[in-house]
């Protein structure tokens, strides 16, 4: 029940970034929903499962991008990973923690791509505008994802 | 803690390598291909109207114009059949009209008194018997008027009023088996009976053996048979047959002046024979 309710959890992250990206966006600018979704459950679960969803969040993300197909998996699953070795030292379910998390791995998941990029498909799909906005806006909202996800998480046993 | 740790260290080195897998094999067509698939599965309504948005978009022009002229292609050709339909019907009145006027100039030169009515029915199986005008008693017509056609620029004896009704009358034709007249032959005047044979040919009789009857006599009604005036033409004798071994008299083929199958209207003469007939018994005393 938990698996297929993550599953479902897992659509509706995907969706939800799609709509998001595709209505609501404010000069061309939106919080990466994937990838508050990913640090949420990087936060959460244990290391095996976050780093799971951070690959399949990413592969998502792949999923709705046009080339480099692989490349936010890549990212993410790393990142889940940095989330276990870090969340085991500092306290990651504080709202400052998981301010300066996003912010720090926004930029560093950013630069992590654009190296990616740069190695597999040598173009340039990080614009600076986004390079220096998104990051503040995923830290504004992996605080909120990370309360759903927790919310979910005590009611449904999940993550 | 050391095996979760090693659990979260196997998980990123086969998620990574996979990722790098994924990366290095060129799987973003796919990708690409496997989204566009997934979304038109998800959103039918997208994918029917990229479909048909992009057939819609890209109709040319003159593909739009070729319907337009279709359309108007048939339009024109049912104006052409209605037109068509309005030109036989014309053709028609104005053969009508033409054929009425000779006829009716000729009547004019008729020295007999009548009127002019319309054939509204023939029937097939008395087709050289008779046929229905639409004239009646209403109409002043009488049983034994006689009924002329015109042919050639003449007129001709078709027959005689046979039954009367208000409406209509019914037309016992010379060509009728039934039907005959008392003619007289030209030029020496040898008054004969003229017999319909039940085709479109009549049969002159009890012509005597002696007499001069020739192809191409003409043949008009004899003062004689009170049923038909005087003077009218009857036919026109096409073939003499000789005298057979047992009778004393020859008879012959004759073409009548009419052709009862091209007649549309006829003259129906007045002839108040009741009141001739007493006229002429009178003139006898």
């Amino acid at each position: 029940m938990a698996f297929l309710l993550e599953i479902l959890l897992y659509l509706a992250s995907g969706t939800f970034y799609w709509w998001w990206t595709q209505n609501l966006t404010f000069f061309g600018l939106a919080p990466n929903f994937i990838f508050a979704a990913a640090l949420s459950a990087a936060i959460l679960a244990g290391p095996v499962k976050a780093v799971a969803w951070g690959f399949f969040l990413g592969l998502y993300a792949d999923m709705l991008g046009v080339s480099m197909f692989g490349g936010y998996a890549l990212t993410y699953s790393l990142m889940a990973y940095a989330v276990y070795i870090v969340k085991r030292h500092f306290d990651m379910d504080s709202f400052f923690s998981q301010l300066v998390a996003a912010l720090s791995l926004s930029c560093f998941c950013m630069l992590f791509y654009q190296g990616l990029s740069l190695v597999f498909s040598r173009i340039n799909p990080t614009g600076l505008k986004i390079f220096l906005t998104e990051p503040f806006l995923n830290a504004l909202i992996v605080p909120v994802v990370f309360q759903v996800f927790y919310w979910l998480k005590r009611r449904t046993g999940i993550l | 803690m050391s095996r979760e740790k090693d659990a979260a260290n196997y998980a990123i080195v086969f998620f990574a390598v996979l990722s790098v897998l994924l990366l290095i094999f060129p799987a973003s067509r796919i990708a690409h291909t496997a989204r566009i698939v997934a979304s038109y599965s998800l959103y039918p309504s997208l994918h029917y109207g990229a479909r048909y948005g992009h057939f819609v978009r890209n109709v040319p022009a003159n593909f739009v114009a070729l319907l337009e002229t279709d359309q108007e292609n048939r339009t024109l050709r049912e104006k052409v059949r209605d037109l068509e339909i309005r030109l036989l019907n014309a053709s028609a009145s104005v053969a009508e009209n033409e054929r009425l006027s000779k006829e009716l100039k000729l009547s004019r030169s008729l020295p007999w008194a009548g009127s002019w009515a319309r054939i509204i029915n023939k029937t097939p199986a008395d087709w050289y018997g008779s046929f229905f005008i639409n004239k009646g008693s209403d109409d002043g017509v009488e049983v034994n008027d006689t009924v002329l056609g015109m042919q050639d620029d003449k007129a001709g004896l078709a027959g005689r009023v046979f039954e009367v009704y208000p409406k209509f009358s019914k037309v016992l034709l010379i060509t009728n088996s039934a039907a005959s007249a008392v003619c007289s032959i030209a030029p020496s005047g040898l008054e004969a009976l003229v017999e319909g044979k039940g085709t479109w040919l009549l049969k002159v009789n009890y012509v005597p053996e002696q007499s001069e009857l020739t192809e191409g006599a003409q043949i008009t009604t004899a003062a004689g048979g009170l049923l038909f005036p005087a003077g009218v033409p009857v036919g026109k004798v096409t073939k003499v047959y000789p005298r057979e071994s047992f009778m004393n008299f020859i008879t012959a083929d004759v073409t009548p002046a009419v052709d009862v199958n091209t007649l549309k209207e006829v003259f129906v003469v007045r002839r108040h024979l009741q009141r001739e007939i007493i006229a002429a018994a009178g003139a006898e005393r």
